[in-house]
């Protein structure tokens, strides 16, 4: 009985059907771990949007649900940048909101009503699980063995490096871009393998569906490129690249310009140019060559190709450079230069490396995002040189770019992962098929071959042990047993670091603080909610708040408030002017805030929690970028003491402590505290005896921890006073009588 | 067994009740004044102030000086008390037994700016012959703080304005006003000139003032008062409730959800907030006109209970829940001041057991309070308040009976939702009110209602045939030969 069914067992799985089904519930499986692993959030705290650019996307979403597409595609938005407003239904990729959007109307057809907040916020885990099929199809292209696409679906499922990226809640255009990125790459191998005007013009389709969700698909532009040159300077040109190629990008281009955001750039930037005039142009003159060279004999063609060539890439150089010296091509941006110079976004665009995930990336990352992946990672690349067919050479070629730009930037370890997954996968494959494989070579098959190779061979063979016993080596259980079970180790061990990363340093919504209490119990600091709910029930549906633009796409989509600057950091000059009147006195802050029609301002202050993502900590990245603008004004230089320190305590400069946002921050903070006791948590410096005092704005609200602090921007005084002096009045100090040589009486004329 | 006898006289009344708009303005035939066919031989009015809405009792001896039965009498109010007016009830105050009196708001004369509680006697009144009636009503918005504006650790006083003479469209033989008020802190009064032994009226004795006793008054008689008193709590205002009730055979639960809108009417802050003193106060001055808390005594057996707001989860809540009680105990985001909106949404899950039977002959019937507001001791008001029974797909017959008072009821529906796996959607009873307090939140709320089997079985055997068709369709696509060059 028991033998029946072990031999119904081991029969199973050899079927085709049978294999097909295991597989299917394998990635089926897969699919679910990469599903589930991502949901920490959401059983910990709840189904809420984390942190600030998907607060954006959020909003942009339930715009396009509740007005309809076309709207969305005209949305005009006053209620961001006053006063100046932002053409939001053109500046922004409307892919994600568009994918949330479909499926809502879908699950509504199908009379399953979801909030569209639950499609949202769920919406990055189930396109995962679809990475992880992406990464399956495209590792099946490169290794002959269907265990290395089932080992990269897995390791693509759980990889922190991408998980970073697509927790539940995590509602970013990176959600769905991942998946595109890997399902674009491996409709791009299909139609190069096969030359298929069918596959190419289904890449396309998935590269414009990626230009829609995300500017990363710049990577797609210049890598699909990059790879076409490699080949053709590998002397590989062919056919099937050219069909290939070309179907792509002509059909690709023309769908991403069908985006508002990008609209002409594909044709009009120097980062888009080496995909058209390089590559593009550069196929159309092989393929034109190839066809003269059937058609000519050799000798004179030796001489037409020199002259054409030479002839030709003059001539595109030429075109080039003029062309982008009259401004018909755009050079290189800011964001471009900071990709080859790390240095150069903080001398020159202050903006973008005041933003932590555009800093170059420490090498412990690496190991913290991808863990035993980075090891196999080199192996499998070796791997693939070893085969080095087309295929093999996309890997390469994006394993040597992908691990080029994940050193410069923290945020494009992201578009690194697929291909240290894929790699990776491919070295634990060949390990584990050459280990695992539990036949041994026949030594009657061996004794064979040797025999006919003669005898001089067989008397060296008596030499070796080894040889004379062949179940040694590779092929002993010992070693067997050993390399299969540290794999086995590092596989768990790689779960388990997974896992723990997740749930460690990916899962923290951040618009949510949690602690723990003293009995252990968990407690949650909701101080950001806690004040955008009082803003939106207790203020005027169009009271402007102010604040810093990290906050900014947080108060329009919590708050419902208009705010100055926000996320979308469009305007560096409207950003440095919020910068400016954050660093100045309140009498150059004032005239600012009421030209801007400014009612409420918000700041995060954390010094009585100790929680150090607050204005105070990002307030020299303010002066930089005012000082950017108004060099003669603000001085990043007057916020240090002489020696160089920053501090908020009694030795801090007169500048930093009469700014607005030192003052704002530490307003009455002092009276918490006993006397000369104040303590700022964060910062670890006792504060001054007396506290900041304010004349232009009064407090307005406080939330429970201090968190968010919201003043309101007086009115003008009625007696026209300034605020100044009124406030010393209020206070009962006697006017000082100096102004006596007053000029006439004059009209005022507001 | 004692429900069950419960339930059929329910069942009984279900057929009686057609509830119909609660304000009608009459033909332009009818009178523009009630005939004066009463007198009021002695009439006693209380004005509770104790909480923050205004309870009213009348209780006053009628007498018919016409000479035909009479078996309609009317209570004067103003426009806007009638605007203001809820949850109207009267009794017999000698005869508990004395059937239901019909109780409607009416307008006689468009022109004029009074409105009548018209009453219907369950029997007419012979001519001479007298009965008690007790009144009670309830007026919500009814005060207006004084000072407009206080500080954060102040103490609110709120003003009440109403008249010492009960305004009656009848002619007054005696009479006479007690206000009770919620402390015996009162800086301001209306005094009056007394009559009697009595040199000054109001009598103030603790937290009780009284007007009267007045000698014969004619109708329509007024004489405005003022009253100004310490009410150092919050005065919170639902402007608008939406109670939703789920009712679900397959899964045997009742899920109930609340969306509150909540305004709080007391006395706006004349300083920005200032959350030093706020911190402060918890530990010397409990006591404040702010809202802080709230508790919901939930019946005992709900569970999974949760507390969001427009933008999620509110962290701040807590839920007791044993085999005595069940007590969701919840907290707004920020401490509510006058003027300071807070709206927010409960709900919670509940055995289909606790409130939900099935009668003999194959009907069912659910029975669930009307009302499950926080129980404050400040009390709580509700100015709109909708409640939906959204039962099963298919149910057919539904009927409905509750013990809140007619006149508060303004209209009912039977609507059609379609929700999740709807084929022909739920059959949704929609019941609007206003002018509610926390005061009737026990009353009971009965539903009646047929779910044939074929009903029940509608939703798994679609989702089975839908899921098949799908199969069987996959399968024949799976088959088909699309290729030009077949083997």
């Amino acid at each position: 009985m028991s033998a029946d069914t072990l031999e119904v067992l081991a029969s199973a799985g050899k079927g085709q059907s049978t294999r097909t089904v295991l597989r299917f519930i394998i990635l089926s499986l897969i699919a679910g771990a990469a599903i589930a692993s991502r949901l920490f959030s959401v059983i910990r705290f709840e189904s809420i949007i984390h942190e600030f650019d998907p607060w954006f996307n959020f909003r942009a979403t339930k715009y396009l649900v509740a007005n309809g597409f076309y709207n969305f595609w005209d949305w005009f938005d006053d209620r961001t940048w006053h006063p100046l407003g932002r053409v939001t239904g053109g500046t922004l990729y409307p892919g994600l909101m568009v994918t949330s959007g479909v499926i809502y109307h879908a699950l509504r057809a199908l009379t399953i009503p979801v909030d569209i907040r639950n499609i949202c916020v769920l919406l990055a885990p189930a396109f995962s699980g679809l990475t992880a099929f992406a990464a399956y199809l495209l590792t099946n292209e490169m290794a002959p063995s269907p265990s290395a696409g089932l080992l990269a679906a897995i390791f693509m499922g759980i990889a922190p490096g991408y998980i970073s990226r697509s927790v539940a809640g995590s509602y970013d255009n990176e959600a769905i871009a991942i998946f595109l990125l890997v399902f674009t790459f491996f409709l791009w191998i299909r139609a190069l393998k096969q030359g298929s005007m069918l596959w190419g013009a289904l890449c396309a389709l998935f590269y414009g569906y990626m230009v829609a969700s995300w500017g990363g698909y710049a990577f797609i532009t210049c890598l699909l490129p990059l790879h076409a040159f490699v080949l053709i300077c590998m002397g590989r040109y062919s056919t099937r690249l050219y069909v290939a190629y070309t179907t792509w990008y002509a059909l690709g281009t023309l769908a991403s310009m069908q985006i508002p955001f990008v609209g002409f750039l594909p044709v009009k930037t120097s980062e888009h140019m080496p995909a058209l005039a390089g590559i593009f142009g550069f196929l159309q003159l092989l393929a034109f060559l190839d066809y003269v060279r059937s058609a000519i004999p050799s000798r004179q063609f030796q001489t037409f190709l020199w002259l054409f060539a030479g002839g030709t890439f003059g001539l595109g150089l030429a075109a080039l450079v003029i062309a982008t010296s009259a401004g018909f091509i755009a050079p290189w941006s800011g964001r471009f230069y900071s990709l080859w110079d790390t240095g150069y976004a903080k001398i020159h665009i202050p903006i973008i490396a005041s933003v932590s995930e555009h800093q170059p990336t420490a090498w412990p990352a690496f190991f913290f995002d991808l863990n035993m992946l980075i090891w196999l990672f080199p192996a499998g690349v070796y791997l693939c040189f070893q085969q080095l067919a087309d295929e093999h050479v996309f890997i390469v070629v994006y394993a040597l770019f992908g691990s080029y730009f994940a050193g410069v930037m923290v945020r494009l370890m992201l578009t690194l992962t697929p291909v240290v997954c894929v790699a990776a996968a491919i070295s634990a494959s060949s390990l584990l098929d050459t280990y695992l494989n539990v036949k041994s070579p026949n030594p009657e098959e061996h004794q064979a071959d040797d025999s006919a190779d003669g005898s001089a061979k067989k008397a060296a063979k008596a030499g070796l042990k080894s040889t004379s016993k062949p179940v040694v080596g590779v092929y002993g259980w010992l070693s067997k047993g050993s390399v299969a079970g540290a794999m086995t180790v590092y596989l768990i061990l790689f779960v388990l670091h997974c896992t723990w990363v997740t749930s460690n340093a990916y899962s923290s919504p951040s618009v949510v603080l949690a602690s723990r209490m003293p009995d252990g119990s968990q407690h949650i600091i909701d101080d950001y909610r806690e004040a955008y709910q009082w803003l939106r029930q207790n203020t005027r549906e169009d009271a402007k708040i102010m604040s810093w633009w990290d906050y900014g796409y947080q108060i329009g989509g919590m708050a419902d408030r208009p705010t100055l600057v926000d996320n979308n950091t469009w305007n560096n000059t409207h950003i440095a002017t919020v910068g400016k009147a954050m660093s100045s006195r309140e009498e150059v802050s004032y005239p600012i805030m009421r030209q801007h029609e400014v009612d409420y301002v918000l700041v995060v202050f954390g010094g009585l929690l100790g929680y150090s993502g607050d204005d105070i900590n990002k307030f020299l990245w303010m002066v930089r970028i005012a000082e950017g603008i108004w060099p003669d004004e603000v001085k990043e230089r007057e916020f240090f003491t002489p020696r160089g320190e920053y501090r908020v305590d009694g030795e801090a400069t007169e500048t930093m402590k009469n700014s607005l946002m030192y003052k704002m921050s530490y307003y009455n903070y002092n009276s918490l505290f006993p006397p000369g006791q104040a303590q700022d948590r964060v910062r670890g410096s006792r504060l001054p005896e007396v506290g900041p005092s304010l004349s232009t704005i009064e407090e307005a609200f406080t939330s429970e921890n201090w968190i968010i602090r919201i003043y309101k921007v007086k009115d003008l005084d009625n007696f026209g006073r300034d605020h100044a002096s009124a406030a010393a009045f209020d206070r009962g100090l006697k006017k000082k009588k100096v102004n006596k040589k007053k000029g006439p009486r004059q009209l005022r004329v507001d | 067994m004692k429900t069950s006898a419960v339930f059929s006289a329910a069942l009984s009344l279900l057929s009686l009740v057609s509830p119909s708009s609660a304000k009608s303005t009459t033909t332009a035939a009818s009178p523009s004044k009630p005939p004066q066919v009463w007198k009021n031989a002695n009439l006693v009015h209380i004005i509770s102030v104790e909480k923050n809405y205004v309870k009213e009792n009348i209780n006053v001896l009628v007498e018919n000086i016409s000479k035909q039965p009479q078996d309609e009498y009317f209570l004067l109010l103003t426009a806007d008390e009638a605007s203001r007016l809820g949850g109207v009830e009267v009794k017999d105050r000698k005869n508990a037994k004395a059937g239901p009196f019909g109780v409607e708001v009416v307008e006689l004369d468009p022109k004029s700016n009074d409105q009548y509680i018209r009453i219907k006697l369950p029997a007419a009144l012979n001519a001479g012959a007298q009965q008690t009636l007790g009144i009670s009503y309830y007026l919500l918005k009814a005060y207006k703080p004084l000072p407009a504006t206080i500080k954060q650790e102040d103490q609110q006083f709120l003003a009440h304005s109403f008249s010492a003479l009960c305004p009656s469209a009848y002619v007054t033989s005696k009479q006479k006003t007690e206000v009770k008020l919620p402390s015996a802190n009162v800086p301001d009064y209306t005094k009056l000139p007394g009559s009697g032994d009595v040199k000054e009226f109001p009598v103030k004795s603790g937290a009780k003032l009284t007007y009267g006793p007045f000698d014969e008054k004619p109708a329509g008689a007024v004489e405005p008062a003022q009253v100004r008193f310490e009410f150092n709590k919050p005065v919170s205002h639902v402007t608008e409730l939406e109670r939703d009730i789920e009712v679900s055979h397959w899964g045997g639960n009742v899920a109930f959800e609340e969306r509150y809108t909540l305004i709080h009417r007391g006395a706006n802050l004349s300083d920005q907030f200032n959350r030093v003193k706020w911190a402060q106060a918890a530990y010397y001055q409990p006591n404040t006109h702010a809202l802080k808390e709230m508790k919901f005594p939930l019946r005992v057996g709900s569970a999974d209970p949760y507390y969001t707001d427009v933008i999620g989860n509110v962290s701040t809540s807590r839920f007791r829940s044993n085999k005595r009680e069940a007590l969701l105990e919840i907290k707004p985001r920020y401490p509510l001041f006058g003027g300071w909106k807070y709206p927010f949404t409960i709900g919670w899950n509940s055995d289909a057991k606790n409130f939900l039977r099935q009668t003999v002959n194959g009907g069912y019937i659910l029975n669930v309070p009307f009302l499950e507001g926080p129980k404050q001791p400040e009390g709580i008001e509700y100015e709109q308040v909708q409640v939906r029974v959204i039962l099963p797909e298919g149910a057919e017959n539904v009927k409905y009976s509750t013990t809140v008072p007619q006149s508060s009821i303004t209209s009912d529906d039977v609507e059609i939702q379609k929700t999740f796996l709807d084929t022909i959607g739920r059959t949704v009873l929609v019941i609007k009110a206003r002018n509610l307090v926390d005061d009737l939140r026990e009353r009971e709320l009965v539903v009646s209602y047929d779910y044939p089997l074929s009903a029940s079985l509608r939703k798994p055997l679609i989702v089975f045939g839908s899921v098949m068709a799908l199969f069987v369709g996959t399968w024949v696509l799976g088959n088909l030969d699309l290729k030009f060059t077949s083997k």
